[in-house]
């Protein structure tokens, strides 16, 4: 029912570096419920002393050494939180940046259904949940099942009748509180679902205020919202009522367990078994017992919910990339030399079945150094092409080389450095500038990083910044415009020095004086490099030497661009007459 | 302090604004949970009565066996209250709850429809969520603080009727300890806030990282970007433990004082305890003890709802943010809910009213945020004319129509519909004056029917129709469950040309006098735009049509085009006038994709 097993086959690893951490913890936690334990006794000895008209001064010995037992008791505590709090957070750390990896190396048919919120759920709040696991397990379940031990050894040390009806009690009182707690909690789960609907449906109204009211339909809205409200009472009122059961349970149940104690209690003292200290003693254990009874009681629920997370996690370290393994040939430095050679793909979305057919037997060779211009509508594979190349996904058929070898035996660093793309939405992390640019990398030079900047006519608005390369930038555009968010994705690519660069180009207007910056940074960019351009616009077309055309996955027409242009019945001609935009379309 | 305490009177107006609303269920809340806090007097005063009898005190009346019988009473009765006020805690609670939301939405839609929100709709939602449960709790601990006072007073008159001098040794700690509470309530939000900020970077940090997949496996990054994620992580680990180091001294002072006072009840009654007659019998020192526990709850109780309190002030700020300028008071208007009896139908729309002539004159709006929008823009648009306005992005096309409509408030402009100037313009442009498709409609998790009518009464028949000409039919052939089908949220189980034509629908099935609709076709393939123009036209062949669009079919067709640049028309005409004499135009007309041959 607690999946401790579980948990521990999960987090064994990530535990195991605390080693000692976790045996300082274990002692902390004993020796705080030593000093719980060991407080009742001072007290019973006080109480039978003091009647017996002991010694002031011992009395007020014991009285000191209460309050110092006392004080240790809540000092450990704290202390043990500190531990707990330590190993649990460091070790599902790990846990969650192992995740977040494992994840990110996954194949992109991975990630294509999963949005980043999900990711956060599954990388942070499950693990997040783990960790609330480990110390709720820890402190709250061992701990407490420990006192609750201790106590009825104690008791069964003053007597064992005590210690059995004790005993006794304590097991029916816990049954009777999970049992009871276990009646409400579908009626609590029913009250968090209508919020959830209530939310739901709030949300939506909220984002669609503009239709509701130019639909006049503001009414029929707050007309739902009534009835919503109208099946949500109810329900909420019942969730209530479950506390309430739990709590009278809960007041019941220790009644019983104080007249047991009177009972039992005037019964022994009558025979001279039990001094008054004593049955004050039994007395005080008893009212101890609420704590550990409430709080395994409580933790039942949580604990239950734990198991699914885990196995969320797991499933998700056992998923592994569809791409296959990589090779381990090497990329020489300098242009590359590009084939497509009888090259088709489809997404597959579900696990076997496969999608259209995005590329079809597409065959084509660029020598190193040459520019391509990659034309076609939307959908007709001109990403996809891309995609290919930096292997984000793997063909079905036939093989994509550079330099004359299959990246699927090339080295995916090799290949990560080897190939550049720039695409035409730029992804900025809320990070620093330099952190931006260089991808976190930590050994990249401020020297090199300002040289690019600078060559690229990007140094001015470096400088403008607050703190320069520290500059914080916001997450999405990052306050930027789409024209200087162009120029710091060429800024990557320059940084990492690729002998293939890939790019998208931008297909919305931009003000002169960006694109001018842009057009200057795309020469550089090109030179000495292989280059392959999906192009929006002439000017770019005609800085290419060869011409590509696709359509609906084929190609359907290839060769060196001046040649096409001078035949007046290619489709590139027919591009040139029209003009791109019109064509594309 | 001074900034506390101007800040605390408006919450007290809106926490009696509340208590107001409900007033009975407060009253019954107010004595059962009085009641729930001192009852455990009693069990306290008898286990004071079982030890003294054990010692063989003189005082003793009762017998073990008729102190069980009380302990039994006194649990039912216990249980009975607790069940009585639990019933009426959550009747209260829901109650004032509601009303602070139905406020809030219903003067949300009552602002300009394009700007009821300030902020995302997920940041209101916390705040109808949230905030509206942290003032819910700061009213609803108010009885608790009633019980508390009212347990703290007879438990001191009944010890203190047993030993004056031990009761204010032991009591005098716990003020120290409510001082210390309050001290470190500043350092507990502190720390929340840095476990928050810790915590959102961290989850930012991972979302923006599955956002980017791409650009960080193409870039080979994926170590250097989880170094990232591991630092953040570290930073969060380091003040999480902080905060729950604190949180957990702060619990152990608050156990403490128990075990202080404790202590020095056994110091004080060191010498007092012995033999018969004693100053003070060991049924004291059990009900001391007893009552210490209590009375250590009622003060972490206070420290509780002063924070709370607090809590609520800022809730309540946010919740008048979300108001837009309506004051305060308007979350506390009280209404009927209508949770019980009949509901009151969906009121019936306006009364249709022929339209002749819609004008306007010099309507202008400026954007606070970007300082874009139009300025001084006319339209006149008679019975039965087809009207389009062009112009490139960022022109103001959609801001036009919004402001016309009342979507967003005008900051300049007169409207005239039938020569009858129009104040309200957000409450009259509705069916079946008016009705609007935006650029990017919305739907919502209902069936396909309720999204089309809403709440509207209408004929299959008529529904049909409207399917018809916003094109719809062929997408309902193929739909499992055809108009029962559920749209999903925000109607993403459909296309977004499947939404957009849904919305067409919608527009049509209120057969309104005006039809405005902002750049319909932008999310539909040539054919099915096609198809949608000339069914428009020949079904809407008598209404009055306001239109956002640069296609050539509608352009063709407009009795009159009105070009939009940098928020101005530049030009009013028809297509052969402005194709002579406008540049712009010009632009936009031959931008356009020929696509496939046009209908004559």
């Amino acid at each position: 029912m607690i999946p401790v097993r579980q948990y521990w086959h999960l987090l064994a690893d990530y535990l195991r570096p605390h080693r000692l951490r976790m045996v300082l913890l274990a002692v902390l936690l004993f020796s705080g419920i030593a000093f719980q334990l060991i407080n009742p006794q001072i007290v019973r000895s006080f109480i039978d002393q003091a009647i017996e008209g002991a010694d002031r001064s011992d009395l007020i010995r014991l009285a000191l050494t209460f309050a110092v037992l006392a004080v240790g008791h809540q000092v450990l505590s704290v202390v043990a939180t500190y531990v707990a709090e330590n190993i649990g957070w460091s070790a599902t750390n790990e846990l969650r940046a192992d995740l977040a990896e494992h994840c990110l190396r996954l194949d992109m048919g991975f990630h294509k259904t999963r949005t980043p919120g999900e990711m956060i759920e599954r990388i942070d709040g499950d693990v997040t949940a783990l960790s609330n696991f480990f110390s709720q397990f820890v402190i709250h379940v061992v701990g407490n099942l420990v006192l609750l031990v201790g106590i009825l050894v104690l008791l069964f040390r003053e007597n064992w009748l005590v210690g059995l009806g004790i005993t006794i009690f304590a097991g029916t009182a816990l049954l009777a509180m999970v049992g009871t707690q276990n009646v409400a909690l579908p009626w609590w789960k029913r009250v968090r679902e209508r919020s959830a609907e209530f939310y739901g449906f709030l949300g939506e109204q909220l984002g669609g205020t503009e239709d509701i009211r130019s639909s006049g339909a503001t009414g029929f809205f707050l007309h739902r919202f009534t009835r919503h409200l109208r099946v949500w009472l109810p329900d909420a009122v019942r969730g209530f009522m479950g506390w309430a059961v739990l709590w009278s349970t809960n007041i019941l149940v220790f009644a019983i367990g104080t007249a047991l104690v009177y009972w039992l209690g005037s019964r022994l003292f009558g025979e001279g078994t039990l001094t008054i200290g004593s049955v004050y003693l039994v007395f005080t254990y008893t009212e101890l017992l609420r704590q550990p009874l409430d709080r395994i009681r409580h933790q039942m629920e949580d604990l239950q919910k734990a198991g699914a997370g885990i196995s969320r996690v797991e499933e998700l370290l056992a998923t592994s990339s569809r791409l296959e393994l990589q090779g381990g040939s090497s990329l020489r430095p300098g242009p590359l030399a590009v084939e497509f050679d009888a090259v088709t793909f489809a997404y597959q979305d579900g696990h076997e079945d496969i999608g259209e057919v995005v590329l079809d037997d597409v065959s084509f060779t660029v020598g190193p150094g040459r520019v391509v211009g990659v034309l076609g509508r939307t959908g007709s594979g001109k990403t996809t092409l891309a995609r290919l190349l930096t292997r984000l996904y793997d063909p079905i058929g036939g093989r994509v080389m550079l330099d004359g070898v299959s990246i699927r035996a090339t080295a995916t660093g090799d290949l990560r450095r080897g190939v550049g793309m720039v695409t035409q939405d730029v992804q900025l992390f809320r990070a620093s500038v330099r952190d931006n640019l260089t991808f976190f990398d930590p050994g990249a030079a401020d020297e090199t990083i300002m040289e690019v900047l600078f060559d690229l006519g990007l140094a001015d608005w470096v400088y403008s910044l607050s703190d320069g390369l520290d500059t914080q930038l916001e997450s999405g555009s990052g306050g930027l415009s789409a024209g200087e968010a162009q120029l710091l994705a060429f800024t990557r690519i320059f940084l990492k020095d690729p002998g293939l660069v890939i790019l998208d180009e931008a297909s919305s207007r931009l003000d002169p004086a960006t694109e001018q910056l842009i057009e200057r940074a795309v020469d550089k960019l090109l030179a000495e490099r292989t280059g392959i351009i999906i192009a929006h616009r002439l000017a770019t077309v005609t800085r290419a030497d060869e011409i590509l055309i696709l359509d609906r996955g084929r190609v359907v027409e290839f060769g060196e661009r001046k040649t096409l242009a001078a035949d007046p019945d290619s489709r590139f001609s027919a591009f040139l007459r029209a003009g791109l935009e019109e064509m594309l379309a | 302090m001074t900034a506390r305490a101007r800040s605390s009177v408006p919450t007290l107006k809106l926490m009696m604004g509340l208590v107001r609303f409900a007033p009975w269920w407060y009253t019954g809340n107010a004595i059962l949970w009085t009641l729930v806090w001192v009852m455990p007097v009693i069990p306290g005063l008898i286990s004071k009565e079982f030890f003294d009898g054990l010692t063989g005190e003189e005082s003793v009346r009762f017998g073990v066996n008729a102190l069980i019988a009380f302990l039994a009473a006194y649990a039912l009765g216990r249980v009975a209250t607790v069940a009585l006020g639990m019933y009426s805690d959550v009747n209260f609670r829901f109650r004032i709850g509601s009303l602070l939301r139905r406020n809030m939405i219903g003067r949300i839609l009552a602002l300009p429809g394009a700007r009821a929100v300030p902020d995302s709709p997920g940041e209101a939602i916390s705040r109808f969520r949230d905030d509206v449960e942290h003032v819910e709790e700061a009213v609803d601990l108010t009885v608790d603080m009633l019980g508390t006072t009212a347990f703290s007073t007879v438990a001191v008159i009944v010890l203190a009727s047993i030993n004056a001098r031990i009761t204010l040794f032991v009591f005098a700690p716990l003020f120290l300890v409510i001082l210390i509470a309050e001290r470190a309530g500043t350092r507990i939000r502190e720390y929340r806030r840095a476990a928050r900020e810790a915590t959102g970077q961290v989850t930012g940090a991972i979302g923006e990282m599955f956002g980017s997949v791409q650009s960080i496996k193409v870039a080979g990054a994926e170590h250097h970007i989880i170094g990232n994620l591991r630092m953040l992580n570290d930073r969060r680990r380091t003040v999480m433990v902080r905060d729950r180091v604190l949180n957990s001294g702060l619990e152990s002072v608050f156990w403490n004082t128990i075990n202080i006072g404790t202590a020095v009840i056994l110091v004080l009654a060191a010498g007092a305890m012995h033999g018969a007659g004693a100053e003070f019998t060991v049924g004291d020192f059990a009900l001391f003890v007893y009552f210490l526990t209590f009375a250590t709850d009622a003060v972490h109780f206070v420290g509780i709802f002063i924070a709370r309190y607090r809590q609520a002030g800022v809730s309540y700020e946010r919740m008048t943010e979300l108001l837009q300028g309506a004051p305060p008071e308007t979350l506390v208007v009280p209404r009927d809910l209508e949770l019980r009896g009949e509901p009151s139908p969906v009121p019936a729309p306006p009364e249709r009213e022929r339209l002749n002539l819609l004008e306007a004159r010099g309507l202008s709006y400026r954007y606070s945020d970007s300082g874009g929008g139009i300025e001084g823009v006319d339209l006149h648009l008679p019975r039965g004319s087809f009207t389009v306005v062009t112009g490139r992005i960022g022109s103001g096309k959609t801001t036009l129509l919004r402001v016309l409509l009342g979507l967003l408030d005008r900051n300049g402009g007169e409207v005239l519909w039938n020569g009858r100037v129009v104040d309200d313009a957000a409450a009259f442009f509705v069916p079946p004056r008016t009705a609007y498709t935006p650029q990017v409609p919305r739907l919502f998790s209902m069936p396909l029917r309720d999204n089309l009518l809403m709440g509207l009464d209408r004929s299959d028949g008529e529904l049909a129709t409207a399917i018809r000409s916003a094109v719809l039919e062929p997408d309902l052939a193929v739909m499992p469950d055809g108009l029962d089908t559920k749209v999903g949220p925000l109607g993403m189980r459909l296309s977004g040309g499947q939404v957009q034509r849904a919305a067409a629908a919608r527009m049509f099935v209120r057969q309104p006098e005006l039809y405005v609709f902002d750049d319909l076709s932008s999310a539909l393939d040539v054919e099915t735009e096609k198809l949608l123009w000339e069914r428009l036209f020949a079904d809407s062949g008598l209404t009055t049509s306001l239109v956002v669009s640069h296609r050539r079919p509608a352009l063709r067709r407009a009795d009159q085009i009105i070009v939009m640049n940098e928020g101005r028309v530049e030009a009013v005409g028809s297509l052969g006038e402005l194709l002579v004499t406008n540049e712009e135009l010009q632009r936009l007309w031959s931008e356009e994709p020929v696509g496939k041959p046009e209908p004559a």
